[in-house]
């Protein structure tokens, strides 16, 4: 009796996590649908199989200069963020001082402000210190977002490290930069790659801050705007299929490094 | 300042503090360390022996006094600039190394030639025994392989000095005593000073020419294995021994070495050899250790202490006896297993315990 | 080591984050303090200490009709996801084998890293009148529901937005729940949801609390679901950021707006952690 009611339960509380997944995933996959769809505006019945929206971004140059923009921000961007981040979690994890947790919080605060927020508070600065409307105030702007998650990766990696292994590398007559080059790097270096990895990821899809301080250097996602603001288009979900591909190949690559390197913590 | 050196000594620590903001780790220690010595620093966790290697190997800088090492003052030395290699408890070997690059790596840090460095390193590996795994990752090393690949580390500068910090603790009882008697021969063979810091007295014991026990920052006593464990110097040496019973009292009597010391259970004589002078009415400790007591079944007119039998614990071929008297404190008796046939064990059974007067060791610190 | 001052390589390694977050985070957020007291002439910012741009914002009833919208989103987007990810995140935490577990884990991971825009203009082809949903439904001779345009829109997109979140930080704190408490809990006779309410809310409370604070965080600064799935009229105060942004030289007045809102996450952050840790110290 109590059996088949937990029974009941937990294949309802299964139920209920499918659900949650399918209405995660809905939207996704429905945008890989409708990419492939001739339609315009799809419904139900769904029109016939099409590459039409592929043929038009491959055709449109404005589509590549995002596209060529957004790549080489993100690669940039990761750079930054991932030495910067190395810096801030290696701080964290090594030394104690006066005000450390203002340090930290400037460091992992950005990506609890709103977008909008840091968008206007960035556009309104930068352009004070003329930097608005460059590819470089994307750059730096996106250094601030991705940073604490470059420092987030790389702060748990130096966790899994026995404390001594620093402290034995200076003994074995290592001074501080050497041990950085020849022991804390290669330790954090799977943490590092998929910091790099996973950085470029969000600088991909950060477009909102994009939008706001970019001119006319505009990077993909600010090209997605561009084409909500206009008619509706089709064409962005495409362009959205193509990011989301790309995006995951980083995140598995990402992932792959971090489950690999977790195993020889030794 | 001037300073006596002995030209014997490799290392001298003089009234070194250390303090770790309002916590203070070691206080005012001084002690010698001589060339080819192998001195073990035993203590219960705490007790600062960790941080007294620490400062000597130049990974803490002490607070006060000075460090002396090879006849330089080292104090604010880092330690990538002293050659004091350590083998670490953890071992810390580099996971992403081979074993191979694991012991070139001091020498690459000294900026030594890669041909002369491979060189030297195999020739470590091989003197440790472990040349066949030069090329393996640290994680396909059993336990008492990794321990050779930590010495070779240590050891491929040749330096004078090698400290050890607890290095045995992670292995099992079997492997410690094969690696306490490879520590053992090493040392000799390289005529290099160790200092080792351990909280195992049975490692401490076994393999140094000179112990140092501490507790709460401070020496509580120096000397040979031998020195120690036959003349404590004060009940917190005896009692960290833990083979000996402690009898506190006053002297009543005294007749050149024969002492009468009156306690709790009573008057006993005690042959005072080597002891402090003492004038009558003085407080006197004294022990008898485990095995020099003896045990006579309750009720025989012999002179001693009546107490019951609480525990008995199997140590090889003799067992300890665990005792309690009649105003709570516990004895402990060592003897042979033949010998306890003799009288009646069990638990709550009264006996008698007696020993001779030469037994008797006063604590000349208390 | 002791240091009495810090090192050279100390100062190279954790300065460069410190000064870019300074100069690129700290001061656009002061900057935008200063230009809320600036006034605007022929198209210009000029500094200024005028509080006329608090005084025309905060006077105004649509900007606390906003304000109160806003609030009123953020909340029942807070409260909707916590409620749709408790029992999932349940489930999860204490039904599913290890291996299960660190796939879904993974699983939730992965919206993260898609474009938020692109799922959002998904879904309106997913809600609109005559829509994926309305043409299943309409095989039925049910509908058609009005769905885009509406309050259900903006929140059915700030729940995508934040469902993968609430649920991952959610099974985080329940997989640190101590297990022999439910058992105890059990073995004292306490049913099956009252353990759920008695043992396992209690327990977890921190985590939930500030996985709801999270979505209100997200739903609060959204200005995308109110925006293209809401129809923007009537604005939400990120809408009010843009439209005040794109429609000339504002910005002193923007600026107002998001201070409002930072100091509304700040107060609304700060009372959840208080009420999570005080609850827990109890």
């Amino acid at each position: 009796m109590t059996g088949n009611r937990n029974r009941l339960i937990n294949a309802a509380l299964k139920l209920h996590i499918a659900a949650c997944v399918i209405f995660i995933f809905a939207p996704i996959l429905g945008s890989f649908v409708f990419s492939l769809n001739s339609d315009r505006f799809p419904s139900l019945p769904l029109g016939h199989f099409s590459t039409e929206w592929y043929r038009l971004i491959w055709e449109d140059p404005f589509v590549w200069a995002g596209f060529f923009n957004t790549v080489v921000v993100g690669l940039i961007v990761a750079v930054i963020a991932t030495v910067l981040g190395f810096g801030g979690a290696y701080t964290d994890f090594r030394y104690n001082f006066f005000g450390k947790n203002i340090y930290l919080a400037l460091a992992l605060l950005p990506p609890t402000i709103p977008v909008v927020i840091m968008g206007l508070a960035m556009l309104a600065f930068l352009s004070r210190v003329n930097l608005s409307g460059s590819t470089i105030s994307i750059i730096i702007a996106h250094g601030v977002m991705c940073s604490p998650f470059a420092m987030a990766i790389i702060r748990l990696r130096l966790s899994q490290m026995d404390p001594d292994l620093e402290a034995a590398a200076w003994n074995l007559g290592g001074n501080e930069w050497a041990t950085l080059r020849h022991v804390i790097i290669p330790f954090t270096k799977p943490a590092l790659f998929a910091a790099l990895f996973i950085t470029m990821a969000v600088s991909f899809d950060e477009f909102a801050v994009a939008w706001f301080v970019s001119g006319l250097n505009e990077t993909l996602p600010v090209k997605i705007l561009g084409f909500l603001q206009g008619q509706v288009s089709p064409r962005i979900n495409a362009i959205g299929s193509l990011a989301f591909v790309s995006s995951i190949t980083l995140i598995i690559l990402a992932q792959m490094l971090l489950r690999n390197s977790s195993k020889d913590k030794s | 300042m001037t300073m006596h050196m002995n030209t014997d000594a490799i290392v001298k620590l003089d009234g070194v503090v250390k303090q770790f903001g309002t916590f203070t780790a070691v206080e005012r220690v001084d002690f010698e360390i001589g060339r080819g010595e192998f001195l073990a620093i035993m203590g219960s966790s705490g007790c600062g022996k960790t941080t007294t290697l620490r400062m000597l190997a130049g990974l803490d800088d002490p607070t006060e006094g000075d460090i002396w090492l090879d006849g330089e003052r080292v104090n604010g030395k880092a330690t990538w600039d002293r050659d004091t290699p350590m083998v670490w408890q953890s071992l810390a070997l580099f996971p992403f190394l081979t074993v191979q690059e694991n012991v070139e790596f001091s020498l690459k840090m000294r900026g030594v030639g890669k041909t002369e460095r491979i060189a030297r390193a195999r020739n470590w590996l091989d003197k440790m025994q472990i040349l066949e795994f030069a090329d393996r990752n640290i994680s396909q090393l059993s336990g008492g392989q990794r321990q050779r690949v930590a010495l070779a580390r240590a050891l491929v500068t040749e330096p004078k000095i090698l400290l050890l910090d607890e290095p045995l603790s992670a292995l099992d009882a079997h492997l410690k005593v094969r690696m306490q008697a490879v520590l053992s021969s090493l040392q000799k063979d390289l005529g290099i000073t160790f200092v080792y810091v351990t909280h195992s007295m049975s490692e401490a014991f076994s393999m140094a020419d000179r112990v140092v026990i501490m507790s709460r920052g401070k020496i509580e006593q120096i000397g040979s294995p031998q020195e120690i464990y036959h003349a404590p110097r004060n009940r917190f040496v005896a009692e960290f021994l833990g083979s000996s019973n402690i009898f506190t009292g006053r002297l009543v009597e005294k007749s050149g070495d024969d002492w009468l010391v009156e306690t709790v259970h009573g008057r006993f004589a005690v042959t005072a050899s080597n002891a402090p002078a003492k004038s009558l009415g003085d407080a006197v400790t004294f022990t008898v250790s485990a095995e020099n007591m003896h045990i006579s079944p309750e009720g025989a007119h012999t002179p001693g202490i009546r107490a019951k039998v609480v525990g008995e614990e199997f140590v090889g071929a003799t067992a300890i006896v665990f005792l309690e008297t009649e105003t709570g404190e516990e004895l402990k008796v060592q003897k042979s297993h033949v010998e306890l046939t003799s009288v009646n064990l069990h638990p709550g059974s009264t006996l008698n315990l007696h020993w001779e007067s030469h037994s008797c060791h006063v604590l000349p610190g208390e | 080591m002791t240091r009495s001052r810090p090192s050279l390589f100390s100062l190279v390694l954790s300065l460069p984050l410190l000064i870019w977050q300074v100069a690129f985070f700290l001061f656009p957020l002061i900057f935008l303090v200063a230009i809320s007291f600036w006034t605007v002439r022929n198209f210009q910012m000029t500094p200024d200490l005028n509080f006329g741009n608090w005084d025309r914002i905060l006077t105004r009833g649509t900007f606390w009709d906003a304000y109160a919208r806003t609030a009123m989103l953020a909340t029942a987007s807070a409260a909707l996801t916590s409620a749709i990810a408790f029992p999932a995140a349940y489930a999860i935490s204490f039904k599913l084998s290890e291996r299960a577990k660190q796939w879904l884990v993974f699983v939730l991971i992965i919206p993260f890293f898609t474009s938020y825009l692109v799922r959002v203009y998904s879904l309106q082809v997913f809600l609109s009148d005559a829509g994926i949903i309305n043409a299943f439904l309409d095989m039925f001779g049910i509908g058609p529901f009005l769905m885009l345009n509406t309050t259900f829109g903006t929140l059915v997109g700030m729940v995508t937005l934040c469902l993968p979140l609430v649920i991952l930080l959610q099974v985080f704190s329940l997989n640190f729940v101590n297990r022999d408490f439910v058992e105890a809990a059990h073995n004292l006779r306490c049913g099956r949801l009252r353990t759920v309410l008695a043992v396992i809310v209690p327990s977890a409370r921190v985590g939930l609390v500030i996985a709801a604070l999270f979505a209100f965080i997200l739903s609060f600064g959204d200005f995308v679901s109110p925006l293209y799935l809401g129809g923007g009229n009537p604005p939400t105060l990120s809408i009010m950021i843009t439209d005040i942004t794109k429609s000339g030289q504002q910005w002193p007045r923007a600026a107002v707006v998001a201070l409002m809102m930072i100091g509304t996450l700040l107060t609304v952050a700060f009372g959840a952690i208080t009420y999570a840790y005080k609850e827990r110290g109890k």
